[in-house]
């Protein structure tokens, strides 16, 4: 094969996918999708090897292929017929592995006759049904109580939807005209990969087609050997806690072990605590995500995921744990979970990879969900974000301040001045934690404090903050960081304070303060060089006092 | 005479022609390029004056775009700024949005806030997001901040409040205080730049604006005199990111609006060309030495944005600026890209490039590495022997060895290397094309794409085949078409002011008095100008969305008095467009999120002179033959054409080449170019009928 047409088949793949991602994000409904971008679009070939995804946030990374795999695997490559699309939500077998929220889709495509690739779509429904409003529940302790399940089965066939299917469907969400119009929007975005990878074919010809699939896995996986040829070599441990989930049970001890050599990457979990019975949970199939998402940022992020690159990562973790849960254990926010288990990674090599990883950060992704009503339209809302927090210090550089956790990517806060529009509600002050922590040489990256004001009648809360107990870890003499929280202040000064909890009530004048922790630090703290503590001192970072308490620095009398 | 400088970041080029605005005779077009002269930027604007050998004294109208603005911002070469905000805000600036685009990079950094926190500072105060004042503005506490900022050196101060575009009072009055209290402080309060929401990046719009603001001025200080010393006493203008251009006067008010003025006038170049020959579907591309730059152009109308970042890439957030912007993707694609392989033996081109300096091989300035430039000298599609008119005599022995280790590696010939790296170009400018069109819900078969730039005219017949276009126009000097693209615009400013309303016939009188107002003050605006009112156009435009959703989008907003039926009219308007970016309509009511006001002040524009035909045979317009390699189509001993000596009405048939002193056009096998009563060449990529 000419080698530049090559490296434009292999280029087109990249395009194609990020086709499919903006048809995905422009014709969607759900905010979910398009601010959020928590969705994956991609392709794979016959066998269901992933060669290029878009995604918004970086916890999908095996979604796809787990989706494809399941179809090929339950419908057999014979019975794969062109026109047929599959959808499956199903966390533990032959789905995207994650929760019931997301709804993957899976479409064959065909040249000549023959079954040469699929395009495939992973995106979170706002609702699947369940206990709960959004289906993501942290009082859920079964899965059923989280939505409805689709096992791999046809949604089309011959190229016409099976109405039964979408009858059933709409019969069970609670936001249909939402959902719906998610489930065409994925539609379109495989069909749109469809189109263009037949495009591909047509022009450059069967053969060189599918050759150039295949170089470009081998291609990924030889920039992964290289770098793993950089990586110090042996055997790294680290162990942490999950405080808890959400249903005051905890903590949940985890542990890990990676073992680097010079052409594998092995992740072990094994001695992790058990399987939760709230939804902080992560399926054996979603843990498979959090080692490529954690294996690619420590090896080259530039290099784009396909199967090739992950090639050489391994991972194992024993059924039954909070990492690798059985049916039907909840795991609604199996985000928690996840996020640690690519923290513990993390954890394991940041002393030893100082370039790529930093101290520990926030970890959680601190959801909160508000409801009440507008004070001048009486409309009831449903408010849903994440807050950003404080980022470990590394060896060159502080910890970056107020910035989405790991399981967040291109997520967005939102404006103080359009929630305030929106739902009425009155945000008091934005600003990054002064709390004193996370000092070091390097100090860790500043929290935030967001104040809200509940300015309606009655109205109630949920909080999902991890990490409440157990502050960021500090590395190489690093002080650790400090602890999320969320905390209801009355009018009369009487004030609660938690981490997970749902449905709390709230009146009119009441103050919800939702508050994120630094990062953890990097060196001791007394190495910190003075100019920086001042600089700290004239931004309010820190008070003259803690100056001279953790960094022995004095400020010169005036 | 009618005059315009574009100071690019390699060259400053001049473009002008002789008018007689008494008798309406008008002249041929000229043009003239000179070295950018940075940090002095009028030299060189000057020295393409003089270079030219004509006078600022003869200047009528006079156009100016510039890199100052986004030069000093890209650089971090502005005043030294602090900001006040409302109490309890002061980091929004630096929270940003939160957000993390290089998703798998755990060692990111996040875009360094322009103002350090301690010169943020809080005042009590605040709005509601009705705009009424809750807490009054304690205009007391300003003091001590400013002997603060005097204290610190602050050179500029920004001014952000929460919910300032609906109520901008809390700001007038800081900003009045402030001059009081230091006369020489220079001061931009957000709402004087954006009345759209979305506090983060009003911020960062106030802030930014502050800090180019001093020396933005003093470089318009500097020009005028410079101009004026040379005799001139005409209309000065200065080229706007939105596609119009401002008075010197009201440039200098809002020099943020420069931000991307050369990059516009180029797609408004495009449009009024399109005017010219009857083609108001249009995408216009720009290739030159480091990048490629395209954006669509539908019924005349060029695309705005308002969600504009300076430093954004892929893996960086950048910096936000809400000020309107004419819609460019730009990719790291040009003439100097450089071809290398990485570890694991893939092939790239870009987004590296050699730049000017070293530039590509074939300047022989010590350039080592392939180009995509050199890989047009391998397939002799450029002339060795004519390279820029033959002011520079390419080394070709570097340019072979360039590719010869490139080549090698890929186990294939030094003229396979060059074809493929040609190919692997254009596939990436196809995808960036792919961006503007297929991604926003356009099919480019309804556009014709108009190529200018150095490179452009290299490329684009290859790229449209690529997309099924039918038809592309190589304008007249496509080298200084940005330039060009001033002489031919109108005096522009856009009002954005957000406002939430339902769309419904209980609205009719808020609409109209939003408008009323907004028009009013755009009629101010201009008559301060000495614009008559006859020549100003107000074209009226909204961002809606449906309730609960996020995204809004344009729509043209009925003219007239606003009564049930324009807004039905308007509400219709916004299903079919949201319908065609969006591929769906829904039944839910329809939300006004943003009036958006356009005031077009027209400026006269002479009709621009036809060449004239003397009934040259096309024979007498060869300058020779050569062997040009056109990749897939084949190698072919092909004709090669003097563009000066080309009239209107003459076909070209493809394989072409079409040479001028600043570049070179390529007609491939199978297409042929027709060149029209102006002298631009219409490439038609079908076959001749």
């Amino acid at each position: 094969m000419d080698p530049f047409n090559g490296e434009i088949i292999k280029n087109s793949f990249t395009a194609l996918s990020d086709e499919m991602f903006e048809a995905m994000r422009r014709t969607s409904k759900s905010p979910i999708i398009y601010e959020v971008l928590d969705f994956g679009v991609g392709i794979t070939d016959a066998k269901g090897e992933l060669l290029a995804m878009g995604s918004g946030i970086p916890f999908l990374l095996s979604s796809l292929e787990t989706l494809v795999k399941g179809v090929i695997e339950k419908h057999s490559p014979a019975g794969i017929n062109s026109g047929d699309v599959f959808i499956s939500n199903d966390p533990y077998h032959q789905g995207a592995g994650t929760h019931l929220n997301d709804c993957g889709l899976v479409m064959p495509v065909f040249f000549e006759g023959e079954l040469v690739a699929f395009t495939s779509v992973n995106a979170h429904w706002t609702d699947v049904g369940g206990m709960h409003p959004g289906s993501m529940t942290p009082s859920a302790r079964e899965l059923f109580q989280e939505g409805f399940q689709l096992p791999n089965i046809r949604l089309f066939r011959d190229g016409e939807p099976v109405q039964d299917m979408f009858d059933l469907i709409e019969a069970n969400v609670r936001l249909p005209d939402m959902s719906m119009r998610d489930l065409w929007a994925s539609i379109a975005a495989l069909r749109v990969g469809e189109r263009r990878l037949q495009e591909v074919f047509e022009r450059y010809g069967k053969g060189d087609v599918l050759d150039a699939m295949s170089d470009l896995l081998d291609y990924s996986e030889r920039m992964m050997l290289h770098e793993l040829k950089s990586l110090p070599k042996g055997v790294f441990e680290a162990k942490d806690q999950i405080d808890e989930d959400g249903q005051g049970n905890g903590p949940f001890k985890i542990k890990v072990k990676v073992t680097i050599t010079d052409d594998q990457f092995l992740v072990d979990f094994t001695g992790s605590a058990e399987q939760a019975q709230g939804p902080i949970n992560v399926s054996p199939l979603a843990l498979s995500s959090a080692v490529r998402c954690v294996y690619h940022a420590v090896t080259n992020h530039s290099v784009p995921a396909n199967a090739g690159t992950f090639r050489p990562l391994e991972y194992i973790c024993p059924e039954g744990t909070v990492f690798s849960a059985r049916r039907p254990a909840p795991v609604s926010t199996y985000y928690e979970g996840m996020a640690h288990a690519v923290e513990l990674v993390w954890k394991a090599l940041a002393p030893h990879l100082p370039d790529r990883l930093t101290a520990g950060h926030m970890v959680s992704t601190c959801v909160t969900i508000i409801s009440g009503l507008h004070p001048d339209t009486h409309n009831f809302f449903v408010y849903v974000e994440t807050l950003p927090g404080g980022w470990g210090a590394g060896h060159d550089k502080d910890g970056v301040d107020g910035t989405g956790c790991v399981a967040n990517g291109e997520t967005f806060n939102i404006p103080v001045e359009v929630k305030e529009t929106k739902f009425g509600i009155r945000v008091e002050r934005y600003t990054f934690n002064d709390e004193q922590g996370g000092g070091g040489t390097f100090r860790g990256g500043r929290g935030m404090i967001l104040d809200y004001k509940i300015t309606s009648d009655f109205a109630t809360l949920t909080t999902v903050f991890g990490r409440h107990k157990t502050p960021p870890w500090g590395l190489l003499g690093g002080q650790d960081g400090t602890c999320n929280y969320a905390k209801v202040i009355h009018p009369d000064g009487s004030e609660e304070t938690f981490g997970r909890a749902a449905g709390i009530n709230l009146s009119k004048g009441d103050v919800v303060r939702l508050v994120t922790g630094a990062g953890g630090g990097y060196g001791e703290p007394d190495k910190r060089p003075s100019d920086k503590v001042l600089d700290d001192i004239k931004n309010g970072y820190l008070t003259s006092d803690q100056a001279a308490k953790e960094y022995g620095v004095e400020l010169e009398s005036q | 005479m009618r005059v315009a400088t574009d100071v690019g970041g390699t060259f400053t080029d001049l473009v002008y022609y002789d008018y007689d605005e008494a008798t309406g005779q008008v002249g041929e077009i000229k043009t003239r390029k000179s070295d950018t002269t940075p940090p002095n930027f009028e030299e060189g604007v000057m020295n393409t004056i003089d270079q030219a050998g004509i006078a600022p004294a003869h200047f009528f109208f006079f156009a100016h775009g510039t890199t100052v603005v986004i030069n000093a911002l890209t650089e971090h070469k502005g005043s030294k700024t602090g900001l006040i905000t409302t109490k309890g805000f002061r980091d929004v600036l630096e929270i940003q949005r939160g957000n993390r685009p290089d998703v798998f990079n755990f060692y990111f950094t996040k875009p360094t806030p322009f103002v350090p926190r301690h010169l943020r500072r809080e005042i009590t105060e605040r709005s509601n997001f009705k705009g009424d004042i809750e807490t009054p503005l304690a205009l007391d506490e300003l003091a001590g901040i400013v002997e603060d900022f005097r204290a610190e050196g602050v050179e500029a101060v920004a001014i952000c409040f929460l919910h300032s575009y609906a109520n901008p009072a809390n700001e007038i009055a800081v900003l009045e205080e402030l001059k009081r209290l230091n006369p020489e402080l220079s001061a931009v309060a957000s709402h004087q730049i954006t009345r759209e929401w979305r506090e983060y990046e009003r911020t960062s719009t106030a802030v930014l604006s502050a800090y180019i603001h001093p020396i933005t001025n003093a470089y318009l200080d500097s020009l005028e005199r410079r101009l004026n010393e040379g005799g001139f006493s005409g209309n000065g203008f200065v080229m706007q990111s939105s596609g119009g251009i401002a008075g010197m006067a009201a440039a200098r008010r809002n020099p943020i609006a420069m931000v991307e003025s050369g990059p516009a006038s180029g797609v408004l170049g495009a449009v009024a060309l399109g005017q010219l020959i009857g083609e108001p579907n249009i995408i216009a591309l720009d290739i030159g030495g480091t990048t490629a730059k395209c954006s669509l152009v539908e019924n005349a109308q060029v695309r705005l944005t308002t969600d504009y970042r300076i430093d954004w890439s892929r893996t960086n957030a950048g910096y936000p600026i809400k000020t309107p912007v004419v819609d460019i993707i730009e990719i790291g694609n040009g003439g100097g890209s450089i071809a290398w392989i990485d570890e694991g033996g893939k092939l790239h081109v870009g987004p590296e490039s050699a730049g000017a300096l070293p530039g590509p091989a074939a300047y022989g300035r010590g350039g080592t590495e392939p180009t995509t430039t050199d890989a047009h000298f391998i397939t002799r599609r450029i002339d060795e022997d004519y390279f820029l008119g033959g002011e520079i005599t390419p080394d070709m022995e570097n340019v072979r060895q360039a590719f010869a280790s490139l080549a090698k590696r890929l186990e294939v010939s030094i003229d396979e290397a060059a074809r493929g790296i040609i190919r692997i170009a254009n596939a990436n400018m196809v995808n960036a094309l792919k961006l503007v069109s297929v991604n926003k819900g356009y099919d480019p078969r309804d556009f014709t794409l108009v190529a200018y730039g150095g490179g452009g005219s290299m490329h684009a017949a290859a790229l449209a085949r690529d997309l099924n276009m039918a038809k592309v126009v190589i304008p007249v000097n496509p080298a200084v078409f940005s330039a060009w693209g001033m002489l031919m615009t109108d005096l522009r400013r856009d009002y954005l002011r957000t406002n939430l309303m339902l769309l419904d016939e209980s609205a009719t009188s808020e609409i109209s008095s939003l408008f009323d107002s907004i028009e009013s003050d755009a009629r101010d605006d201009f008559q301060a100008e000495d614009i008559e009112a006859d020549s100003l156009i107000l074209q009226r435009q909204a961002d809606m969305r449906y309730i609960g959703q996020d995204h809004v989008v344009k729509v043209d907003f009925p003219d007239g008095t606003i009564t049930e039926e324009t807004i039905g009219e308007a509400v219709e308007r916004f299903h079919s467009t949201h319908e065609k970016e969006f591929t769906f309509r829904m039944e839910h009511p329809v939300e006004l999120v943003t009036f958006h006001l356009v005031a077009l002040g027209r400026v006269p524009k002479p009709e621009l002179a036809k060449i004239s035909s003397t009934g040259r045979s096309l024979n007498d317009t060869v300058r020779g033959n050569r062997l040009v390699d056109f990749d897939m189509d084949g190698i072919h001993e092909t004709p090669i054409h003097e563009r000066a000596l080309l009239e209107p009405g003459m076909v070209l048939q493809g394989p072409l080449i079409i040479e001028e002193p600043a570049t070179t056009i390529l007609i491939p096998p199978g297409a042929y170019g027709e060149v029209d009563n102006y002298g631009n060449i219409h490439i038609h990529l079908e076959k001749q009928d």
